[in-house]
């Protein structure tokens, strides 16, 4: 007898919500400045968004799917200023634009609980290619603007019920 | 008396930052002995240099931070560690302080929580 297949829903609004929250204090508690977090859409046809760097979180547990930080490079320098790092390679900025994606993955557990089960991030650039995400669903892409970079979240993730 | 401290985490530089808050806010009583990328590197360090105090990642690739907690307070349990992870749920701080940490700080932090949680740790 083979295991029944999980029953998969889309997340709630509410659930987005908790994502553009983590985005608006993430630049806030680093920079001292808020994002400012636009209208989240879906993403019914086209490719994801890429940008200059991108960092990928697979997720497991209660939830199945992605979540996507793109941004560019411009946006990841002044983070890691912020930061007081000084140097500015290609790497710092891939280990940045990754630690970012971390942060907000795993910052939304705090609403979405430890069912939301996420890995160490895979980074790459432009010309890189993101690992496919186990979601079904549609994506939603949570844009939102620093200073005078834009950046965006790409959620992709299935609830498991 | 100086304390020696190991700095555990995925992101290169998040170990930095946290490594340059602590000369930059002078904790005098802090020597810096080690930076680690993973779980595996830190238990390794932990057995050379036998650290009074340790800074975890949890989310790291090779071993854990959960794992690293448990190995690390079996083999030196004098060990305090605080926790700095991006993992924001009550569940995963409460399991980290039932596996033996001493303390728990959310990313993303500021240089203050960060030095606030250490002095903390070291009292």
């Amino acid at each position: 007898m083979t295991a029944p297949t999980p029953i998969k829903k889309a997340l709630k609004p509410a659930d987005v919500e908790v994502f553009a929250e983590t985005i608006g204090h993430y630049f806030e508690r680093i920079t001292g400045e808020k994002a400012l977090v636009r209208t989240a859409y879906l993403l019914e046809t086209e490719a994801p968004p890429q940008d200059d760097f991108n960092g990928m979180i697979i997720v497991h547990g209660s939830y199945q799917g992605s979540v996507c930080f793109a941004a560019p490079r411009g946006l990841l320098t002044h983070v890691l200023m912020r930061m007081g790092q000084q140097e500015y390679s290609d790497a710092d900025h891939l280990d940045i634009v990754g630690e970012i994606a971390n942060t907000l993955a795993g910052r939304a557990r705090r609403v979405l609980g430890e069912g939301l089960e996420i890995t160490p991030p895979h980074t790459y650039t432009r010309a890189g290619r993101a690992l496919p995400s186990p979601a079904s669903g549609t994506p939603l892409v949570i844009p939102f603007t620093w200073q005078i970079y834009a950046a965006v979240l790409v959620v992709h993730l299935d609830v498991l019920g | 008396m100086t304390l020696k401290l190991l700095i555990v985490d995925d992101s290169t530089v998040i170990r930095n930052r946290i490594a340059r808050l602590c000369q930059d806010m002078r904790l005098p009583c802090l020597e810096i002995v080690g930076l680690a990328g993973d779980g595996r590197q830190a238990l390794a360090l932990a057995e050379q240099f036998r650290p009074q105090l340790v800074t975890m990642d949890l989310t790291m690739p090779q071993m854990d931070g959960d794992e690293c907690i448990s190995r690390i307070v079996d083999r030196l349990p004098e060990t305090r560690i605080l926790v700095v992870s991006a993992l924001s749920d009550k569940a995963t701080a409460l399991k980290a302080i039932k596996k033996g940490a001493q303390g728990f700080l959310r990313k993303p932090f500021s240089d203050e929580q960060l030095v606030e949680s250490l002095l903390e740790l070291i009292r």
